[in-house]
């Protein structure tokens, strides 16, 4: 692999990185000679599930490796989604894709990003040089932090070949509890409650009547909905606490385990969002409390979403035109938070920014950062942004 | 912590004793986060580990203090909280009361201060210069606005008038040594040290010790030869007078214990307290040496000793909430800190506590007088704690604070006249809400 | 040893200038510039190594950093960012010709939002004050050094710093959502914001842990979490370090996940003991310190499952904490230990090395060979559940033969966690004590990797040089 990276480099070719390859039509489309494909690096290198971590290469499939742990009845704590039905493709993904795109689930609220548990890579420079950073153990502060800088940046600065994580035990029991019929500011409400309340609430999301029309089981109301993850004896006392909580916002619901679960794995797959063949989708990050507001700023641009992480992520879908990437990412930027086009044709997507800009002096260090690890340019050139 | 002191520095007692404490001290940087001075300015020169560096610096060079180092040692409050906090048992005490002692030997301050700290040394401890140089206060109150303020002495001298009360309590005769017996069965005997200023200022303090020990079976002794006990010089580093002063109490408690026997020495002004408990460390290497230990072992302030002979009400409880604040010399100084909140509590007061309790309310001896600025901010910082609890009264166990924080709404009062009342005791004035 | 570079003539020749520039920024009390009260900031919370600054600055705002940022950038002059200063690397030990500038007097809460949580705080606010203004709500901010009493924020960020509630919460990385940063030019960036997960590269992430080689933190918008309902600390004590290694591996096997799990041994529990006077079996040989979560029932039944793990383990006690001061004892000795070793010795070196956990007992039994070998005696603390070893070895400052045993005995630990899979520091960071260990965990290519990285940022290397990244000869 170094040596594929520094014949690239010697003849000037960009690659485009990937792992299944399968969502290789996000971000912005890469003007790339040849492919590079973690493909064959599989196998797990290392898993202790006593000292609570498990390494990798980046190939490995991810169901290999959540198989494995939860054969030990462990997991991993960030609960990275499978978005094929979003995106539409097949195939599964890899062990390094999940980690080059930070992709967390719905947990992330209370437990942390992809990369927040990503506790050692290895990985290739522009240069062909092998880079290690972090190791096996929990806690390294080590030099810089080379692993959270590679992890989510798209395959931009470093191809990854190997990857450590920290992981937990899985929970004893997962438990949901719902209310229904709230709107979205009274729905964020009673999440912040939630998530506020001593319960260790493990997810909290909001689902309008369209979506959660989309999940069997859920009814055709609105949906606010938490989860505790715990021994059952706790989930059972926790979810009686929680009602009692947010008993100013209405009845509340307990969800069977079955029903539970299966919510939020279509939370997490972000299934209910179902985007058509000419529409795109989006992934939006704002503080908590202004999710409402921007849900509705970019429903009255034509598009839908839902909020999960207590109201602070929107997946949302809508047409794949200009004005509607432009009405959301404007949106976003009067709000304060982030954006990410996941999906769309080509033709916007090498149009617009497919992130938020950024200001001059940071968009300046990005590029002196792009130099360090990739000099000549030649990983995934234009992914995250135009002329990168 | 590594020192540099030459064996010859070292055969100096107090040096060899500042080279433990110092060797103690690991560094860490804890005291810090307690300082009230840190706190406020956010200087490590003003923090207590900034401040031991530049007292092993000074000292360690066997020259003049210098003024930098001066500047940042005189705002040092002696309120010892760097001692509550340090995990590795630094005695800083120790170590301030030697910087300020060396500092008074080898630097020269600018004349005006100098005349300020003399007049502040002669009068404080004195009771009777004190009652004159008060009237003379009340007097020149009104004149107050004509001193200029752009200079530090107009500023001390503001703070000195605005300190003095407007009128002046007049003496009280059962503070002058006698002997007052107790009532009913006799229980116990001590001493009670009626201390210089505290006299002056709030004499309704020792007629409510004297009442209550009296009334609990006490026999209570005021020794003769017992004035100030010293502190006050003490921490303004005049070393000998200082020592005087302590002497002649030792002198006069000692005859009491070898005579009719003490079993306590009590103290209501808590900076007292602090002082009279180090004696034993002070006259280590002098005659008085095993009198010293004994009276420092003896010494007990009033709250302390009250709880050891089980203090009881007599009234019913009167409704009323007391914020508790704490004295420095007696939360970090002699580390007392439950007996007086208990002891409030077993009286019937509903008890409570600012935030940030363990930061010094800027009263400090004679500090708000010589750092007014600090003092001031550290005053109404304090004050708007309490305030913020809704308390009907600040309890106190320190004159000095009670001073300092007196001049709000809120009347301040030294617990044990709260005890007293609660004990059969007059109702202090001030308070509005009647007992029952 | 650790070497340090030549001071740059030309900054020695216009210290004055240097000290105008400075003095026409602040007010005069925030630039130290004599000597005698320079001394005090010539180190930081490892005291081995001292240097006295050319001048300190103690900015009030982030503008006034800005601008002495821009204008020491363009005089070239080095810089050394500072917190509280309890660095226990050296990452704030000033250098020759370099301004200190402290951060102590940016203490300022500026925003607190529960419906969001999270808080926004200035650089030199201690980590517990961040908790103090929020407690009596319920909230807290998860990272707890042992220094949390006294450490800032600022510092906090720059070290990654961990504590011993990190098993469950997760380190300083963990629990951020933003910084204000200003760099070398002076330009002042904003990184983040109250959302989750920016887009672009991980700004935080990298920033987190930087050491101050990057860029200075002005702002830190923190995570803020509601407390449990409750929480109760466990002491069990046992025979042998190696005993009550196995039964933390044990634990953490059975799927518990205490909030934290801390280990002591026998010289550690006697002098945080006389320090704190929070009832610590003094007859143990080794003690854990398990604290868990939850309601009263929640608490019984978890503490229930770890006694039984324990009794496996033949403890000489299990006590439970009974009341809340009891519990605040526990841990007010537990985060004393470092300075509570003051009692029982003069100075000390403190390792950071993590190891996996699995070689705990081999590394221990290491440990009190070399301990042997080199004469000195030696404190084990640590937080047991993630690897994260503190060994203190005790020496005598006034004694050189004595430290250079314990920095050699150090170096040795640290080789020895390398060797096992472990690293160098698990939160204290490299500053200037592990700088020359470096390569025994990098290649050359990986740290100049790094250095880039560096570069990329302050291309003068300007920002808390002589840090990290061996020297290399110029
Ligand atoms: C917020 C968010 C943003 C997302 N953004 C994207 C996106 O920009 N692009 C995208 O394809 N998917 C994106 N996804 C979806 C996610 O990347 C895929 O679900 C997941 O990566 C699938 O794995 P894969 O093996 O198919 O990865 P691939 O589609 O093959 O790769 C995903 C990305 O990671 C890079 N990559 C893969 N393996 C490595 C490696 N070993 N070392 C370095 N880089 C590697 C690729 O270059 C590519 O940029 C995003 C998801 C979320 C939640
Ligand atoms: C007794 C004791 C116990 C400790 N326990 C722990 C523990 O449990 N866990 C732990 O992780 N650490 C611990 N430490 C180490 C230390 O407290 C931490 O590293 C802490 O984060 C340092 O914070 P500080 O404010 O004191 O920073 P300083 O010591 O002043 O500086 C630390 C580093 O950060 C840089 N820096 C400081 N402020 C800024 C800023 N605003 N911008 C950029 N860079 C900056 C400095 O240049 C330096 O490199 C302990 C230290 C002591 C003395
Ligand atoms: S005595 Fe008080 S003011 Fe003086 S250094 Fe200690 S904490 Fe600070
Ligand atoms: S807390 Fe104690 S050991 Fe730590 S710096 Fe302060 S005085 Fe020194």
């Amino acid at each position: 692999m170094a040596a594929a990276v520094a014949d690239a480099r010697a003849a000037r070719r960009p690659l485009l990185v990937q792992g299944f390859g399968s969502k290789s039509a996000m971000l912005r489309p890469v003007q790339a000679d040849a492919t590079l494909s973690t493909r064959n690096l599989t196998g797990v290198t290392l898993y202790s599930p006593r000292e609570l971590v498990i390494a990798a290469r980046a190939g490995t499939p991810l169901d290999e490796i959540e198989a494995l742990l939860h054969q030990n009845g462990q997991q991993l704590t960030s609960e990275p989604p499978d978005l094929s039905a979003l995106l539409g493709s097949a195939g599964g993904q890899s062990w390094g894709g999940i980690v080059a795109a930070n992709l967390s689930g719905p947990r992330r609220v209370a437990w942390g990003a992809t990369r927040d548990h990503v506790i050692g890579i290895r990985a290739i420079n522009g240069r062909g040089e092998v880079i290690r950073a972090g190791g096996r153990v929990l806690k390294n502060v080590t030099g810089l932090d080379l692993c959270k800088l590679i992890a989510g940046s798209h395959g931009t600065l470093g191809i990854m070949t190997d990857i450590t994580m920290k992981i937990l035990p899985a929970p004893a029991a997962t438990g949901a509890l719902i209310l229904r019929g709230l709107d979205a500011v009274h729905g964020v409400a009673a999440l912040s409650a939630g998530l506020g309340s001593p319960f260790g609430v493990s997810g909290a999301a909001f689902l309008p009547a369209w979506a959660a029309d989309g999940i069997p089981g859920l009814g055709s109301q609105t949906v606010t909905v938490l989860r505790i993850e715990e021994f059952p004896a706790s989930v059972a006392y926790r979810l009686e606490q929680l009602a009692g909580t947010l008993a100013r916002f209405g009845k509340s619901e307990i969800l069977d385990e079955r029903t539970a679960k299966r919510v939020w794995t279509a939370i997490r797959d972000v299934t209910p969002i179902r985007p058509g063949a000419g529409e795109a989708v989006w992934h939006l990050s704002t503080r908590p409390s202004r999710g409402p507001t921007l849900l509705a700023l970019i429903e009255a641009a034509g598009a839908r979403g839902f909020m999960d992480w207590g109201g602070g992520r929107i997946w949302a879908a809508g047409p794949a035109t200009p004005a509607l990437h432009d009405a959301i990412t404007h949106a976003v930027w009067d709000l304060g938070g982030t954006f990410t086009l996941m999906r769309a044709p080509d033709s916007l997507r090498a149009s617009v920014p497919v992130v938020p800009q950024e200001a001059p002096p940071l968009a300046g260090l990005t590029r002196r950062i792009k130099a360090a690890m990739d000099p000549d340019g030649i990983f995934n050139p234009g992914r995250i942004y135009a002329g990168l | 912590m590594q020192t540099h002191f030459s064996a010859e520095q070292l055969r100096d007692s107090d040096t060899a004793a500042s080279n433990t404490v110092l060797r103690t001290c690991v560094h860490c940087g804890f005291c810090t986060a307690t300082c009230p001075t840190f706190v406020l300015l956010g200087d490590e020169l003003d923090s207590p580990r900034g401040r031991i560096y530049l007292i092993k610096e000074m000292l360690e060079s066997g020259k003049p203090a210098t003024e930098p180092v001066v500047r940042h040692v005189d705002r040092c409050l002696s309120c010892l909280s760097c001692m509550t906090t340090c995990p590795s048992g630094v005695n800083y005490m120790h170590l301030v009361d030697h910087a300020r002692r060396y500092i008074e030997e080898t630097y020269t301050r600018p004349w005006p201060e100098r005349m300020l700290r003399g007049v502040l040394a002669r009068v404080l401890p004195n009771p009777r210069l004190f009652r004159l140089a008060l009237r003379a206060a009340a007097l020149a109150r009104p004149a107050a606005g004509l001193i200029p303020t752009g200079t530090v002495t107009g500023k001390r001298m503001q703070a000195m008038l605005s300190l003095a009360p407007t009128a002046l309590p007049s003496d009280s005769p059962a503070q002058r040594p006698q002997v007052h017996q107790a009532q009913g069965v006799k229980r116990g005997r001590v001493a009670l040290l009626t201390g210089c200023a505290q006299k002056v200022l709030a004499p309704r303090i020792n007629d409510a010790t004297i009442r209550l020990l009296t009334r609990l079976g006490i026999e209570v002794v005021i020794p003769p030869e017992v004035g100030c006990c010293g502190a006050l010089t003490h921490h303004m580093g005049q070393h000998d007078p200082a020592m005087a002063a302590a002497r002649a109490a030792i002198a006069g408690w000692t005859r009491e214990i070898d005579g009719a026997g003490l079993d306590a020495i009590i103290i209501n002004t808590s900076g007292c307290g602090t002082t009279v408990k180090d004696y034993g460390f002070m006259f280590r290497d002098a005659p008085e040496a095993a009198q010293a230990a004994r009276v420092s072992g003896l010494a007990a302030d009033i709250s302390e000793y009250l709880v050891r002979i089980d203090y009881q009400p007599q009234r019913g409880a009167p409704g009323l909430t007391v914020a508790y604040h704490a004295a420095c010399s007696l939360q970090h100084g002699q580390k007392v800190t439950g007996a007086p909140k208990a002891l409030l509590k077993t009286a019937g007061f509903t008890v409570v506590e600012p935030r940030d309790p363990h930061l010094c309310c800027g009263s400090a001896g004679t500090y708000n007088i010589l750092q007014p600025e600090i003092a001031g901010q550290l005053r109404s910082r304090k004050l708007a704690n309490l305030q913020e609890r809704r308390p009907d009264v600040i309890a106190a166990g320190n004159i000095g604070c009670i001073t300092q924080l007196s001049g709000s709404d809120l009347p301040v009062m030294h617990t044990v006249e709260l005890l007293d009342w609660m004990a059969g005791g007059p109702q202090p004035s001030g308070l509005a809400a009647g007992g029952s | 040893m650790i070497s340090l570079p030549e001071p740059k003539a030309e900054t020695l020749a216009k210290r004055d200038a240097i000290i105008a520039g400075l003095r026409r920024i602040l007010p005069d009390s925030g630039v130290i510039a004599d000597a005698a009260r320079l001394k005090p900031y010539e180190m930081d919370g490892l005291t081995a190594y001292r240097r006295p600054p050319l001048a300190v600055a103690l900015p009030e705002t982030t503008e006034q950093l800005a601008a002495i940022l821009r204008f020491l950038h363009q005089e070239d002059v080095r810089v050394i960012p500072r917190g509280a200063g309890t660095s226990l690397s050296g990452g704030a030990l000033p250098l020759a010709d370099g301004v200190v500038i402290g951060m102590m007097r940016m203490n300022r809460i500026l925003e607190i939002n529960y419906d969001d949580r999270f808080a926004v705080v200035q650089a030199g606010v201690t980590n517990l004050g961040i908790t103090a203004a929020m407690q009596a709500d319920g909230f807290f901010y998860a990272p707890d050094p042992s220094s949390q009493l006294a450490c800032m924020i600022g510092g906090n960020v720059a070290m990654n710093s961990g504590g011993a509630h990190c098993l469950k919460y997760g380190v300083t990385a963990n629990n951020l959502l933003g910084l204000k940063i200003v760099t070398m030019e002076g330009d002042i960036l904003d990184i983040g914001g109250a959302h989750l997960d920016a887009a672009g590269y991980d700004w935080l992430g990298l920033l987190t842990g930087s050491e101050g080689q990057l860029a200075m933190v002005s702002e830190v918008t923190v995570r803020i979490l509601r407390a449990a309902e409750g929480q109760r600390a466990m002491l069990a004590a046992f025979r042998s370090n190696e005993i009550a290694g196995a039964c933390v591996d044990r634990i953490i096997g059975s799927g518990i996940i205490p909030v934290a799990l801390e280990f002591m041994d026998r010289p550690a529990i006697h002098a945080c003991e006389d320090f704190a006077h929070a009832g610590y079996p003094l007859d143990a040989e080794a003690l854990l310190i398990i604290e868990v979560e939850g309601s009263v029932a929640e608490q019984d039944d978890l503490l229930g499952r770890i006694r039984a793990i324990c009794d496996d383990f033949d403890p000489i006690s299990c006590r439970v904490s009974q009341t809340a001061e009891e519990s605040a004892a526990i841990w007010k000795g537990r985060k004393g230990a470092f300075g509570a070793v003051g009692r029982i010795s003069p100075d000390y070196l403190c390792m950071d090395g993590t190891i996996p956990t699995g070689q705990l007992p081999l590394v221990l039994r290491r440990i009190g060979e070399m301990s042997e070998q080199y004469r000195l005696k030696v404190a084990n603390i640590f937080h047991a559940g993630d690897g994260n070893l503190h060994p203190l070895i005790m020496f005598d400052a006034n004694d050189p033969d004595s430290f250079h045993r314990a920095e050699a005995f150090g170096a040795d630990i640290l080789r020895l966690c390398v060797e096992v899979g472990g690293c160098l520091t698990g939160e204290h960071g490299v500053g200037v004590e592990k700088r020359d260990l470096m390569h025994h965990q990098f290649t050359a290519t990986e740290l100049d990797q790094q250095r880039a990285i560096k570069t990329a940022f302050d291309p003068g290397w300007l920002l808390n040089p002589a840090k990290v990244f061996p020297l290399v000869a110029a």
